[in-house]
């Protein structure tokens, strides 16, 4: 029927540390062919490609590359079939040239010394390929964002690839690079390659792919043609999973009095932002990952230079100049990277619930251990964190560790909590005690600003969503028109007709 | 599309070498200073036996601080250079006196500090550990086999050898150059400028198929090999071997290194930087030598000239962020 497939996997399954991230997933790359691969965040297309590539081995599963299958394919056997990846993050060296980083890896040799004037023509090829007019000896680190993704693909073409994976390739890329990259991927496909192209913008993806795989949650919910679908169409293979019963009811909290008004806030990413945060409620922060999400917390809690043209928190005017000031005013931030910025890990369950406290006592004041105690026992009950609190906080499971994070904060009392992730990395059981406890203290009538990356938790947990795009906010949802198809289709910068259709 | 030739591209190496000077034009202009005023208060140093004596004071400092670069670009440090050049002292003193002569020697010292080298190499890199605990534990020892070769100063190297390298002859500047020129052809093998890639991305590296670890226990041995090459030279220069000659050179190295712009987290930076930072630090101390500054200034100047050499590209940028 098609051409062959050059390289098939078959029901690869991952699993980190005991949380699968891929089940059961086959994927086939054609010649000829630019494939797409969608999925929300964390829906696992970062590792499949990593198996592909032999970064990564499948704990199940093939890989079949010409007919010839893997089981554990290494990364030097991927390279010689032909395999070559355009990373997400950039892999490229700041202090050498641009011709040297495209060769890295595969140089050309001259009586065992690089052949430059050789690696001068091979990269002037592909550079010409992907429009990159620089000198061929500046330096990378010289380059703006956008040209360093070009030096990146580049490099990836000077090894002539047969398959092309690019994991979101135009995120950096200005309209122009964008357009010159079209047209390259175009012509490869015409040559025969096989390209699989991850992005979020699904407009390019209407425009440049002809077959589709759509992962959620790690499965593969559809494997097409693009032939008569539309955007609206792509959204819903992406979401639209059943909530089952993990979200508590949502109920609208009886007081709603506004206690944080910003206007015109810039800190990091954001760009002049009007926002206001409601007592009792849940408000979301949601969009695809590093659009502002966090700098807008960090900027609110003091922990990042921020500016605004009027703030006003807790009927303080201004901004919290520090972490300590927002403190004051009643704020508290609970990090996303909790093994790195919300706990310590080797010191022991009590002692880090106790931290804040130490953070305010005066200089030399005398510990009260039988306080401490009674205090951390209580904290530990409302929180239903289980077992001897002298234990390293690094024993606990991730979601209990996310419950030490949020519990230091709770003998404050802090009227707005700043979250940032809470349920990342933490177990379905665990999440549901912590959205039990989220509406709870929204009942209470504390200001909950909670940013995830799991859009059904948006959904079924949030008063009002803000979705975030670029550094600004793209929509900002009331309840009844939150949808998993709103966030995601206004993350992507879909037109919401099409959704709406 | 045919493949154009753009002006510059035949000429790759050298344009791309020549842009590794831009971020150093300043220090080279520092230096070029500090040796006017040298030769300025020094008129003797325009001259074969000035330039000889002044070489041989420099070249040492220019080993041991080439050997600290090269690890700082693979992100990591070492603190064994002061008792490697010890071993290397130790080691040139006991041996080219005897039975295999000066060649004889000069291989022992050579086969042991890339051994020693290479062994620090592969248990930092093999087994994940920090390369400041690996070279710690490593100068205590490397140390202590120099004080259990020769307790005290002793041992004796040839009067003709040590007049060839440390006579009246500028031998030592001619040593420089061919280890700078030796150094290029280092980096102008895929192993060699692979080391930057391993140095500041080394996941990226090796996605790319740069063989990571390889590049990095290389660079651990060639550090190895120049720093008893060092103290084959202090053994010349001295006519015997002292085991704890080389202490002063662990801190010095680094100090170079730093005034050269070598970066501490892997990948940026240059070996000619790293060379014309010894370059510096070694007018300075002389200069203030003849200037009359007593000791303990000259330890605390150094200290301010480091400290500001590494914050002034801090401030620059910070000025120009904020105009």
């Amino acid at each position: 029927m098609t051409p062959q497939a050059i390289i098939k996997a078959n029901g690869l399954s991952k699993s980190f540390f005991g949380n699968p991230v891929l089940q059961n997933v086959s994927i086939a790359l054609e010649p000829g062919r630019i494939h797409a691969l969608l999925g929300e965040n964390g829906a696992g297309k970062s590792t499949l490609i990593n198996l592909l590539s032999g970064a990564l081995a499948p704990d199940g599963g093939e890989i079949e590359i010409d007919g010839r299958s893997h089981r554990r394919l290494t990364p030097s056997e991927a390279r010689r079939a032909g395999i070559a990846v355009v990373q997400q993050e950039l892999s490229l060296t700041s202090d050498l040239s641009i011709a040297e980083n495209i060769g890295l890896g595969a140089y050309p040799r001259r009586f065992g010394l690089i052949d430059y004037k050789a690696l001068a023509r091979k990269a002037r090829e592909v550079c010409d390929l992907v429009g990159l007019e620089e000198n061929l000896s500046t330096p990378v680190g010289d380059l703006p964002l956008g040209r360093r993704q070009m030096v990146e693909i580049a490099k990836a073409l000077f090894r002539k690839p047969r398959i092309l994976v690019l994991d979101e390739p135009t995120s950096s890329l200005s309209a122009h690079e964008a357009q010159t990259l079209t047209r390259l991927l175009q012509r490869l496909r015409q040559e025969g390659t096989a390209i699989l192209y991850i992005s979020h913008r699904l407009n390019e993806v209407m425009r440049l792919c002809e077959h589709v795989t759509v992962l959620k949650d790690g499965k593969v919910t559809a494997d097409r043609s693009l032939q008569g679908v539309d955007a609206a169409g792509l959204v819903r293979l992406m979401v639209g999973r059943d909530p089952g019963d993990l979200f508590p009811h949502w109920t609208p909290s009886p007081e709603r009095q506004t206690i944080v008004e910003v206007a015109g806030f810039s800190s990091g990413l954001l760009r002049d932002i009007d926002l206001d945060i409601k007592r009792g409620e849940i408000l979301g922060l949601g969009g695809l990952v590093g659009q502002g999400q966090e700098d807008l917390l960090l900027g609110l809690y003091g922990a990042l230079p921020a500016s605004a043209r009027r703030a006003v928190f807790n009927n303080v005017a201004g901004l919290p100049s520090s972490v300590s000031r927002a403190n004051a005013l009643g704020l508290a931030y609970v990090p996303a990277d909790r093994k790195r910025e919300g706990l310590h890990l080797i010191h022991s369950i009590a002692w880090n619930m106790m931290l804040p406290d130490f953070g305010k006592a005066r200089g030399l004041s005398r510990r009260d251990p039988a306080a401490e105690r009674k205090l951390a026992t209580e904290l530990a009950d409302r929180l239903s964190i289980k077992g001897d609190l002298t234990r390293q906080v690094q024993a606990l499971s991730g979601g209990n560790q996310q419950k030490v994070a949020l519990a230091k904060w709770m003998p404050a009392d802090p009227p707005i909590l700043l979250l940032n992730d809470p349920t990342r990395g933490v177990d379905v059981e665990t999440k549901r005690e912590i959205y039990v406890l989220l509406r709870r203290f929204a009942a209470q009538g504390k200001a909950i600003v909670l940013s995830s990356s799991d859009t059904p938790e948006l959904v079924h947990l949030c008063d009002r969503v803000a979705v975030m795009r670029e550094g600004g906010i793209a929509a900002l949802l009331e309840r009844e028109q939150i949808s998993e198809e709103a966030i995601v289709a206004a993350a992507m910068g879909a037109e919401a007709a099409k959704v709406a259709a | 599309m045919s493949s154009l030739t753009r002006t510059g591209d035949d000429r790759l190496y050298w344009r791309a070498q020549g842009e590794r000077n831009r971020g150093l034009m300043g220090l080279f202009a520092v230096v070029a200073a500090f040796l006017a005023l040298y030769a300025y208060l020094f008129p003797g140093l325009l001259s074969v036996a000035g330039v000889s004596k002044f070489a041989q004071s420099w070249l040492p400092l220019a080993l041991v601080a080439m050997a600290q670069a090269i690890l700082m670009l693979t992100g990591g440090i070492s603190l064994a250079i002061g008792a490697t050049v010890s071993l290397g002292a130790v080691i040139a003193a006991t041996t080219m006196s005897g039975y295999f002569g000066v060649a004889g020697g000069i291989v022992a010292v050579s086969a042991s500090g890339l051994a020693i080298g290479a062994l620090c190499g592969v248990i930092a890199i093999r087994l994940r550990l920090p390369a400041i605990i690996v070279t710690l534990a490593a100068s205590f020892i490397i140390g202590g086999l120099a004080l259990l070769i020769l307790p005290r100063p002793g041992g004796a190297i040839p009067g003709w050898f040590s007049d060839l390298l440390a006579g009246n002859t500028p031998a030592a500047l001619g040593l420089v150059f061919l280890v700078a020129l030796l150094w290029k052809l280092y980096l102008a093998t895929p192993l060699g400028l692979s080391l930057y890639a391993a140095g500041e991305n080394p996941v990226g590296a090796y996605r790319a198929g740069v063989p990571v670890d390889a590049a990095r226990i290389a660079a651990y041995a060639i550090s190895g090999l120049l720093s008893t090459l060092a103290g084959l030279f202090i053994a010349a220069q001295t006519g015997s071997g002292d085991p704890v000659i080389g202490q002063a050179f662990t801190l010095n190295s680094i100090a170079a290194a730093v005034l050269g712009g070598v970066g501490f987290l892997g990948g940026r930076g240059t070996m000619r930087g790293a060379i014309a930072g010894s370059l510096l630090l070694s007018v300075m101390i002389n200069v203030m030598f003849f200037l009359g500054f007593p000791p303990v200034a000259q330890y605390v100047a150094q200290g301010l000239i480091i400290i500001g050499a590494v914050a002034l590209p801090q401030l620059t940028a910070r000025f120009r962020r904020r105009p």
